[in-house]
């Protein structure tokens, strides 16, 4: 790509007004206009040209701002991560179960009867001593008297 | 969100299993698994209601079982007398007939809070099927306190 100079600018300008240059001629008339301090007269309005144009690409239109502000421009929504959400969750979860003085389980009596449970202390209590009472009372040569008669 | 799920259920069963026995081999029977839960009568104490047989956790479960039920649940507990403290009758005491245990009471070593931890077996034949009681206790008594509190005189 040659260089813009005051001896091919008139043919870069005749394809840029064609609608025939490249990006890279654009550039390299747009630097030759900046750069060039004493343009000829014929050449001057095309300085004024690039700038304004320059200008124009910098600053978005009234009409796009005012798009951007009332929010028609068909931006996509972003969405908010959920794994945050989840990390709170399981962490407020573990508080609950581990952090707070278990109530319920320091006093607790249940009883279970054939799958059903009984929420019934005074029932939990009794199945509790009777089993233990039942135990204990194993080495009883009373009670292994009995468990020989009811065997037999 | 798979990982996720993964933790999630791997913290569910940690939570779980903190309610049960820790470490010892009859949880499965505890749990339902050698006789299911709804052919148990089962009690489950904590706390207060025990201070006066200065225990803290009574856990018990009675129910019937067939030949290999009983060889299970019998088994279960023989491994977990693996854990006792002493033969010594202040630590222990129990009697086997035809290869199986008949009753036993056997003090654990104590957790790691220095409690004292018991499990007890009973299988008595009935018929076809065995009554099988198990308990699991937690608590500062001393075996021969609970001898004195629930034998009969």
């Amino acid at each position: 790509m040659k260089k813009v100079t005051s001896e091919n600018v008139q043919e870069y300008l005749a394809r840029y007004m064609e609608g025939e240059s490249t990006q890279e001629e654009q550039r390299l008339l747009k630097e030759y206009f900046d750069s060039t301090k004493d343009l000829p007269a014929d050449l001057r309005p095309y300085a004024q040209m690039f700038a304004v144009l320059e200008e124009k690409q910098q600053t978005p239109s009234v009409e796009a701002l005012n798009r951007f502000a009332e929010g028609q421009a068909p931006a996509r929504r972003k969405l908010l991560p959920l794994w945050p959400v989840w990390a709170a969750a399981c962490i407020a979860a573990f508080a609950v179960i581990f952090l707070t003085p278990p109530k319920n389980e320091e006093n607790m009596a249940i009883a279970y009867v054939d799958g059903k449970m009984l929420n019934n202390e005074a029932q939990a209590m009794q199945m509790g001593q009777e089993a233990l009472q039942e135990i204990f009372n194993n080495g009883n040569e009373e009670q292994q008297l009995t468990d020989l008669f009811n065997k037999q | 969100m798979k990982r996720l799920f993964i933790i999630l259920w791997m913290l569910t069963s940690l939570c779980l299993c903190a309610f049960a026995q820790k470490g010892l081999n009859i949880n499965e029977v505890f749990e339902g698994k050698v006789v299911a839960k709804q052919y148990m009568q089962e009690s489950l104490i904590k706390g207060e209601n025990l201070a006066s047989y200065n225990l803290k956790v009574l856990h018990t479960i009675k129910f019937s079982a067939n030949n290999s039920q009983r060889a299970r649940a019998d088994a279960l507990f023989n491994m977990d007398m693996l854990g006792r403290i002493s033969d010594d009758d202040s630590n222990m005491e129990m009697e086997s007939r035809d290869g199986f245990i008949y009753y036993a009471i056997v003090q654990l070593t104590d957790n790691e809070n220095g409690v004292h931890r018991y499990i007890c077996y009973q299988c008595r034949p009935r018929s076809t099927k065995f009554d099988i009681t198990l308990v699991y206790m937690e608590g500062d008594a001393s075996l021969a306190d609970l001898r004195k509190t629930f034998k009969k005189k």
